[in-house]
């Protein structure tokens, strides 16, 4: 039938029919495509709000009654506050670092001339291609030499170093474009270097600077090789180390599993909703040039 | 980018050496907004590398001073059949995922840039998969492949075709594959993000003379279109196999190397043998770490070499 009709309307208006069955194609790639990306998550957060037994009985079933209790019992019960506040602490102190530290170098880098800079800047910018393992091994040995292996301050600074170089790309390029007519005028009001940096260089940057704050909390969030080569005690896990271990622990209740990825899943999906733009503008800042 | 840097800069200190006293470039400015930086660096970054560079060649042993072996571990490398199986997985993965990445992003890309309706809910739903940790993704997709309940093989059952039905991540010929399809679904919404803000900065006049020429829709994607966003989709490749080839979160969370070392990768393998293997020597994973980031720069560098255009290459 529909192949008989589709012919009678090539013979009358070829044009209008190709172009129909070109968007029909378009669409239905499109909505392939969606339901392939957004799908697992729709089905993940479903059986978070199911219990074990209801997802053996059906899988895919509408999550209906809805337990939200499901949450409290993950928070409560499988340690799920310890790792979430775990996790909240290490990186916001990263990124708090990150964001002074890394802005200092930037707007060194961006408004000083000083011998060797490029060379500074070249040997920072090139461990972006570092395959981790070539740092975590010796790492893992300074740590226990430093006394900060199994430790959440050692994890932290472990952090900073890694987003610091991204961190210090994207800041220099904005710093750099500030004109520098703002700093000759703020000298010459008797400004110090370090008031310029702070009453000027970061507030100017702000765009800039809360693009570096959500991309450095979103990936150090999701880290896992160096926490789990790092850390060792459960009350020091961060939630993908959490996350990992529930797992391995009750493997058969996937009920629990799915309301414990929620929880790591939640506060990224809100910063996402919150500032889609910026985060999208630091994720891609690498790439586009 | 625009703007140059240091408009204020006097013509005279263009050369890199600073007069004596040198108002807009004062010393111990300069040191002390850098030194907190390097001194990061040097504690969390350099260090850590030279010392692993120094295990490389040294039995490296707890309670025990190091023992200097000279080049065995790199003797021992070259005959240890799981680090070449390891490094096949890794290669065929980073070579693969950016093909597969790029290609079905720039057909998402196209899309909407023909400007098809919801075009910003798209973007949004197409990028999300990015944003989470790979244990999150890892234990999904564990699920999604689950032979008895999966996803996967219930879609294949439902539409007819239940004979494919198979423990997707428990097969050898499938498990490396699969896990190949986990890290497409996570990066195509990135790249497609990439790729369309490069196609939405194209300059219209260019895209307008090609309609005006009567440029078939399939010319001027080819012929007009790639060329211009051709310096964005080489960045991502180059992007994409750096990523691919430090892969472990997802391979350790789902499939830890197995089964029959089919997607065991060269991070993994490291891991396992400093951490996991309970051999007590860091000098032989340290070994592999040194090895492997000497291949990963070379293929930078070949990429970067085989790719070179008037655009330089930033990664």
């Amino acid at each position: 039938m529909a192949f008989a009709s589709d012919r009678t309307a090539v013979a009358s208006r070829p044009r209008i029919s190709t172009a129909a069955l070109r968007s029909a194609a378009l669409i239905l790639f499109i909505a392939l495509y969606t339901a392939f990306a957004a799908g697992p998550f729709v089905w993940v957060a479903s059986m978070s709000l199911r219990t074990t037994t209801e997802i053996n009985a059906d899988h895919y079933a509408f999550p209906w009654p809805m337990h939200f209790e499901k949450f409290a019992v993950a928070w409560t019960e499988s340690n799920y506050d310890t790792y979430f506040f775990n996790s909240a602490a290490v990186v916001l102190a990263a990124v708090a670092i990150l964001t002074v530290v890394g802005g200092m170098a930037a707007h060194c880098f961006a408004r000083y001339r000083f011998p060797l800079k490029g060379v500074v800047y070249f040997l920072i910018f090139s461990t972006i291609i570092f395959p981790p393992q070539v740092t975590v091994i010796g790492l893992f040995q300074l740590m226990v030499d430093y006394g900060l292996y199994n430790s959440r301050i050692g994890l932290v600074l472990v952090y900073v170093a890694i987003q610091l170089p991204i961190t210090i790309y994207i800041l220099e390029a904005f710093f750099a474009r500030i004109p520098g007519d703002l700093f000759d005028a703020a000298r010459i009001d008797g400004y110090s270097e370090w008031a310029i940096f702070w009453k000027i260089s970061l507030p100017v940057a702000l765009p800039a600077i809360s693009t570096t704050i959500i991309l450095n909390t979103i990936l150090l969030w999701n880290e896992f090789l160096y926490a789990v080569v790092l850390i060792t005690d459960d009350d020091k896990r961060t939630l993908p180390l959490g996350v990992l271990r529930f797992m391995g622990d009750q493997l058969e209740d996937v009920g629990m599993i799915a309301t414990g990825l929620m929880i790591a899943i939640v506060p990224v999906v809100l910063i996402y909703v919150f500032f889609s733009e910026r985060l999208i503008q630091g994720m891609t800042a690498g790439a586009v040039k | 980018m625009a703007i140059p840097r240091d408009m204020n800069a006097p013509a005279t200190a263009l050369t890199d050496v600073p007069p004596a006293r040198d108002h807009a470039n004062p010393r111990s400015a300069i040191a002390a907004f850098l030194t907190p930086a390097l001194l990061i660096y040097a504690a969390f970054t350099a260090l850590p590398v030279a010392r692993t560079f120094f295990n490389s060649v040294h039995l490296v042993v707890p309670n025990r001073p190091d023992e200097w072996v000279g080049f065995t571990h790199y003797a021992e490398l070259w005959t240890d059949k799981i680090f070449w199986k390891a490094v096949h997985n890794t290669l065929t993965w980073a070579v693969a995922a950016p093909i597969l990445e790029v290609t079905i992003a720039t057909l998402l890309a196209l899309c909407l840039y023909a400007k098809v309706p919801f075009a910003r809910f798209l973007r949004v739903a197409w990028f999300t998969p990015v944003l989470m940790s790979y244990v999150v993704v890892g234990i999904l997709w564990m699920w999604i492949l689950n032979y008895d309940w999966g996803a996967l093989n219930e879609i294949l059952r439902g539409i007819g075709l239940g004979g494919l039905a198979q423990p997707w991540l428990g097969h050898p010929a499938t498990a490396l594959p699969s896990l190949i399809g986990v890290t497409t679904w996570m990066w195509t919404g990135f790249n497609m993000v990439v790729i369309l803000a490069a196609m939405s900065s194209l300059p219209s006049e260019v895209l307008e003379a090609a309609e005006l020429d009567n440029c078939g829709w399939f010319a001027k994607l080819w012929f007009v279109i790639l060329p211009l966003i051709r310096p964005t989709l080489l960045n991502l490749v180059i992007l994409s196999f750096i990523g691919k080839m430090k892969i472990f979160d997802l391979v350790w969370v789902t499939t830890r190397g197995n089964p029959l070392w089919s997607t065991e990768t060269v991070s993994t393998y490291v891991y396992k043998r400093a951490f996991q293997w309970s051999e007590f020597d860091l000098g032989y994973p340290s070994t592999i770490a040194v090895v492997w980031f000497v291949i990963v720069l070379a293929g930078v560098l070949l990429l970067t070499a085989i790719f070179r255009q008037r655009d330089r290459i930033e990664y």
